[in-house]
């Protein structure tokens, strides 16, 4: 092989290893990305059942319901609709009714959500940001900090 | 003075040190391609090293020593070419021009920030000396109260004691912990569990909760005469809606009452509002009485509120059933955004303009109002 | 009065920060020396004012000053000592104060052990340092100022947030700042390199102990971090692809290229080009994460107070930094001169392999980053990208590089020699397998990849070992000439070795926890039992306990394994009395590399409470290798190569040949 033909070997490596990089980039981001949405947004948006979303909202005063063992069912709401969420395992210690929180799971057929991560977070005066952004647009709440400002 | 002088000296140590520098007379160096012909002469020996012990075939080295080689040149070559540039440089006018920039830079930018940003007139507060010494400060009586009771979390008159401080002080998660660890400690007291009962309504903006009705109910088992306790049971059954029972509740609470006892006049106002024939005598509508006030200001700031929340409701209740009021009006509309409750001002207004529409006087009375507290009129058609 | 000392000694950093921005640059341009001359002394006074400052907020922080509205909000006078000097950092003013106080920190250093620097390079590098001193100083005092008083001064504090009182938080943020920060001075470097349109071999080798010493400090900063947030946090996760997460692990992966970068120009005065462009990209990487945890653009477990004003500021300080480097760099990069051509099949070639892969996994993790930001601004949908995005991703394309790096220091610089390096490492590939398939076996279960997946990490592992076995000719020469040989191996061999060992026995960590981990949740009664890892856990009940600031409820659990008691551990749930905030303590027992982790959930109606089992295997391996990577990188630093120009250097040969016993 001549110079020349080495260093177009070289690229032409680089390049395809580029190129297999973005496929894989793009592969994996078709199965993994979650969109998010507050309970009204599902309502009126078609989210076939089986694919992961994220839903977000506050906890609905009086709907926790432990079960048997770890399992808890609780629903999610934003003022206006409300979901009703099953999950199982052991929830965020900051999990409290009327808190914000975020759930990822999927739908059932019965418009049920099932839940396989629950996330509340490590601070009691922080709202997860799209619940706040969600919950201001709607209303419901107000930045305790813009409140007294 | 001690602060202006310390930090003046701190300035002018930290002139002095950057000045030094340009005060010396120094020779300009011949800098750069030396220091890195060091580096390249270090290279060089680490190939001999490597070739002595084999790490590295004596082809590779000859390589490796022609390439190094290469490089020393080119520096070297570079080194020809910056030597006649390097030797302009001398301690000169520019001096003066970065010495006037250090003498200036440092105190004008010192101190003009700081100045705008600093408190110079505080002095340190360490926690320790503000406790052995805390005077009349409230706030550091309960720190102090605190620190004991975290050392001796058994000590149930200490919480006893802070329990009530909490609650006028509106901390009022502390001062529930603090109730109920006093009645776990000392066990329950009519004083303890009317306490706890009111700390849970004060967190619930005035409702009076189920688990706030059992202690406030054990409180009056406990003693008959705990009014507190009483008015609260009362409360709870005139906002469950069982009107009958409060009313003779609170009637019964007026009858047991000492003449003259400071809450007589809301005790009548809620059997006034429950039904029951008014004790004093009838007055303008929604406008409470001297004696009314009086009573209020004898209530804690907790009573006053609700108080006052109690009457802007009846005043609501009966602006329902005779609205034609605008005095009424006014006045509902006024109280809602007092009590920073915009919704059900806006409520109010709207509603009130339905019995005196925009267009005529007192319907722009309202809107005059609506505008002067800063509500929204969206929505309503002028 | 102390307290207001320390606020002047920032406001007079600024000053100084500011005079020490232009005069030494300018002194560079002129070849004035006296003016070269005020950077170092500066450099080591403005460390000096910032240290005081510090000090002083330290000082309001163990005496509990209220009066103090930065230690008001984030401290509480029944704290335990160590967690009031600690919880300086533990809030965004305090942590912004500390990584101000690693960049002249570093800057000093530079000044210090940089006497074998031109004195114009040393000049201007310490200028640019001084350039983001001075930004990250206006950021501090104008919009996150620790300084700020209240009058009156409030009696108690409002408590350190309970998951930040913990001995990891003593440790992780001044170690992921060193190596956050550090790679500032690789910044300077490059960017004193174009402004002086020079840049030889020699720069790289002056360059790569300020990259080693920030790659080392950053790899323990986020070991550290995973580990902290493995055992605080309660799940038994020990890396959850937050944004803040990818922000630190960036820099790593960006740092990690340049350190081989920098080699490879060091040596054969290639890659030029491309080493200034990582430089410059490693420590914008590392602004980006600043701005994506002090801005609160992303949802993180990393929730400091978020202040729009000062999202816009760091922004501004990022777009000035990075958009000016990359100005400058696009300007005069053209102009250096590249050289050194190598074959592909070559150490450099390696090195190449290797920086294409770092970059485009660190472009990989930088995507999945943004992309919902960016996603949301254009269009205002709202996405989440998970774990499972960058497993996949991250995860196969580091499959080429792992596979790779053995086979990197067999190869002879220029022209190496594949099928040489193959046949030397046939026998390691083939253990490794063996083993991997052994630790496989002795485990079960689990999917045959998991088998390949341990033979990755054995193959780094013996990899490493076979380097430095073949370099000193063990098995070719006698014994005592290779042990000989071997001593004499510079200690950057042994570094290298070392680092490549670790990140084996990380790999074999990850590799193993992900496959054989179980994960156990029961409801559980006193005196009931449950068997997990082949250990049999009883629970003996619920016990109240009180500690300084917080009360628990503590389970007691006895471990046994074939019937005999082994071990016992607590497991707890505490509520931190003054913010009324619940956290979960998770009881963790060690056997060998492997750990059982307990964490508590909630209570039932009938008296019992669910209880989340984890036997995690192998699981220290995973922050293990990365000790281990560090010891490396400090071994590779004290390689007396890097102290060219040092007095010493010709004394130390002659005494280790003096000393053979040594």
């Amino acid at each position: 092989m001549t110079r020349k033909q080495k260093r177009l070997a070289v690229i032409a490596g680089g390049v395809s290893f580029i190129l297999a990089a973005v496929l894989i980039v793009m592969f994996a981001f078709s199965q993994s990305i979650a969109y998010f949405y507050m309970p009204s947004d599902l309502a009126k948006a078609e989210v076939s059942p089986g694919t992961r979303i994220r839903l977000g909202g506050l906890v609905e005063e009086g709907s926790v319901v432990r079960g048997e063992g770890s399992k808890v069912s609780f629903r999610v709401t934003d003022g206006g609709e409300s979901v009703p969420v099953s999950y199982t395992g052991i929830l965020p210690d900051l999990f409290r009714e009327g808190q914000g929180v975020v759930t990822e799971g999927t739908l059932t057929p019965a418009r049920a959500f099932v839940a396989d991560s629950v996330l509340a977070k490590h601070d009691e005066n922080y709202m997860p940001k799209e619940v706040a952004d969600g919950l201001k647009q709607k209303g419901v709440w107000k930045d305790p900090k813009e409140a007294t400002r | 003075m001690v602060l202006w002088i310390v930090l003046a000296v701190l300035t002018a140590v930290v002139a002095a040190v950057l000045i030094a520098p340009l005060m010396k007379a120094r020779q300009p160096v011949l800098a750069g391609p030396e220091d890195g012909a060091a580096v390249y002469r270090d290279q060089l020996r680490e190939i001999d090293r490597d070739l002595s012990e084999g790490l590295i075939g004596a082809q590779e080295a000859d390589y490796a020593r022609a390439e190094i080689g290469r490089r020393l040149l080119a520096i070297a070559g570079k080194s020809d070419a910056t030597d006649a540039s390097v030797v302009k440089a001398g301690p000169g006018g520019r001096h003066r021009l970065a010495l006037s920039a250090i003498l200036l830079c440092l105190p004008a930018v010192g101190l003009c920030l700081y100045l705008m940003l600093g408190s110079p007139g505080l002095p340190d507060q360490p926690l320790e000396a503000r406790l052995a010494n805390p005077g009349n400060n409230i706030a550091l009586l309960i720190a102090k109260a605190e620190r004991h009771l975290a050392q001796n979390p058994n000590d149930g008159a200490g919480w006893d004691l802070l329990a009530p401080i909490y609650f006028r002080s509106q901390r009022l998660a502390d001062a529930e912990n603090a109730y109920r660890r006093a009645i776990a400690l000392l066990g329950e007291s009519p004083e303890r569990l009317a306490g706890l009962g009111e700390t849970l309504v004060a967190g619930r903006d005035g409702v009076v909760t189920a688990d706030a009705l059992a202690a406030f109910e054990r409180a009056v088992a406990l003693n008959r005469n705990n009014m507190r306790a009483r008015f609260y049971v009362a409360l709870g059954l005139e906002q469950a809606g069982r009107t009958p029972e409060a009313l003779k509740a609170f009637q019964a609470i007026a009858a047991d009452s000492p003449p003259g006892a400071a809450w007589t006049q809301l005790v009548a106002e809620h059997i006034a509002k429950n039904g029951g024939a008014p004790a004093a005598a009838t007055k303008a509508p929604g406008n409470p009485g001297a004696d009314d006030i009086a009573a209020a200001q004898q209530l804690s700031a907790t009573d006053r509120q609700q108080m006052i929340a109690g009457m802007v409701e009846s005043l609501a209740a009966r602006l329902k059933d005779d609205p034609n009021n605008i005095e009424g009006w006014l006045r509902l509309v006024r109280s809602y955004k007092v009590l920073g409750r915009d919704e059900s001002a806006g409520e109010a207004l709207k509603t009130g303009l339905k019995t005196f529409p925009p267009t005529g006087e007192e319907g722009r009375r309202l809107l005059a109002l609506a505008r002067e507290m800063g509500l929204s009129l969206e929505g309503i058609s002028q | 009065m102390i307290i207001e000392i320390g606020h002047y000694a920032l406001v007079l950093s600024l000053a100084t920060s500011l005079l020490l921005s232009v005069l030494p640059l300018i002194g560079a341009r002129r070849q004035d020396a006296a003016l070269m001359a005020l950077a170092p002394i500066g450099s080591v006074t403005l460390f000096g004012l910032v240290a005081l400052s510090f000090a002083a907020l330290t000082w309001a922080y163990a005496v509990s000053d209220f009066s103090v509205a930065n230690v008001w909000e984030n401290s509480h006078s029944l704290m335990p000592l160590v967690y009031k000097l600690s919880g300086v950092w533990g809030n965004h003013e305090g942590s912004m104060l500390l990584w101000l106080l690693i960049l002249v920190l570093f800057s000093a250093m530079v000044a210090v052990f940089g006497r074998n620097l031109p004195d114009s390079l040393r000049a201007t590098v310490l200028s640019v340092q001084a350039w983001i001193g001075t930004a990250f100083l206006l950021f501090i005092l104008l919009t996150s100022n620790p300084f700020v008083r209240l009058n009156p001064a409030p009696a108690e504090g409002q408590d350190l947030n309970p998951v930040l009182q913990d001995p990891g938080l003593a440790v992780h943020p001044p170690l992921l700042y060193l190596g956050y920060v550090g790679f500032s001075v690789c910044f300077s470097f490059a960017i004193a390199a174009l402004i002086e349109g020079r840049i030889d071999a020699a720069w790289a080798r002056w360059v790569r102990p300020w990259t080693l010493a920030a790659w080392t400090f950053l790899t323990a900063g986020i070991a550290m971090g995973s580990y902290w947030a493995y055992y605080e946090l309660g799940w038994g996760g020990w890396w959850f692809w937050d944004p803040v997460e990818n922000a630190s692990f960036m820099p790593w992966l960006a740092g990690t290229a340049l350190l081989h970068s920098a080699l490879v120009m060091e040596k054969r005065e290639a890659l030029k080009v491309w080493t200034v462009l990582l430089a410059i990209l490693t420590f914008s990487l590392s602004l980006l994460g600043t701005f994506l945890v002090r801005s609160g653009v992303l949802t993180s477990v990393h929730a400091f107070a978020t202040d729009p004003t000062r999202g816009t500021f760091i922004l501004a300080i990022l777009s000035f930094f990075v958009g000016g480097a990359f100005a400058l760099y696009a300007w005069r990069a053209p102009e250096l001169k590249s050289g050194g051509l190598f074959a592909p099949i070559s150490r450099e070639g390696a090195l190449v392999l290797n920086n294409l892969i770092l970059t485009v996994s660190t472009a990989t993790v930088l995507i999945g980053t943004l992309y919902p930001l960016v996603l949301e601004t254009l269009t205002g949908e709202k996405i989440s990208v998970g774990a499972p995005f960058f497993n996949l991703s991250f995860g196969l394309l580091m499959i080429p590089l792992l596979i790779a790096v053995p086979f990197g220091p067999l190869l002879a610089w220029k022209r190496g020699d594949l099928l040489g390096a193959l046949q030397r490492l046939y026998l390691v590939a083939g253990l490794s397998l063996v083993a991997g398939f052994v630790l496989f076996y002795l485990e079960h279960g689990g999917p045959v990849m998991a088998g390949l997946g341990l033979a990755l990490g054995f193959f780094l592992m013996l990899g490493a070992l076979a380097d430095l076995w073949f370099r000193s000719g063990f098995g070719k020469l006698a014994f005592s000439v290779a042990f000989a040989r071997f001593k004499g191996l510079p200690r950057s061999a042994f570094g290298t070795a070392l680092a490549h060992f670790g990140l084996g026995v990380t790999v074999l960590g990850i590799v193993a926890v992900t496959t054989f981990e179980t994960e156990t949740v029961v409801e559980m009664k006193q005196g009931q039992t449950v068997t997990v890892g082949g250990y049999s856990l009883v629970f003996d009940g619920l016990r109240e306990a009180v500690g300084p600031n917080f009360t628990e409820e503590r389970g007691h659990f006895t471990v046994s394994r074939a019937g005999v008691a082994v071990a016992d551990v607590w497991s707890s749930k505490r509520i931190y009395t003054a913010r009324r905030m619940p956290t979960t303590e998770a009881g963790i027992l060690t056997f060998g590399f492997s750990q059982l982790y307990v964490s508590l959930g909630d209570p039932m109606a009938d008296g019992g409470i669910v209880v989340r089992i984890w036997w995690k295997p192998w699981i220290l391996c995973i922050w293990g290798g990365a000790l281990v990577m560090m010891v490396g990188g400090f071994v590779s630093l004290s390689d007396r190569r890097l102290r060219v120009g040092a007095p010493s250097r010709r004394a130390k040969p002659v005494k280790a040949l003096m000393e053979p016993a040594e």
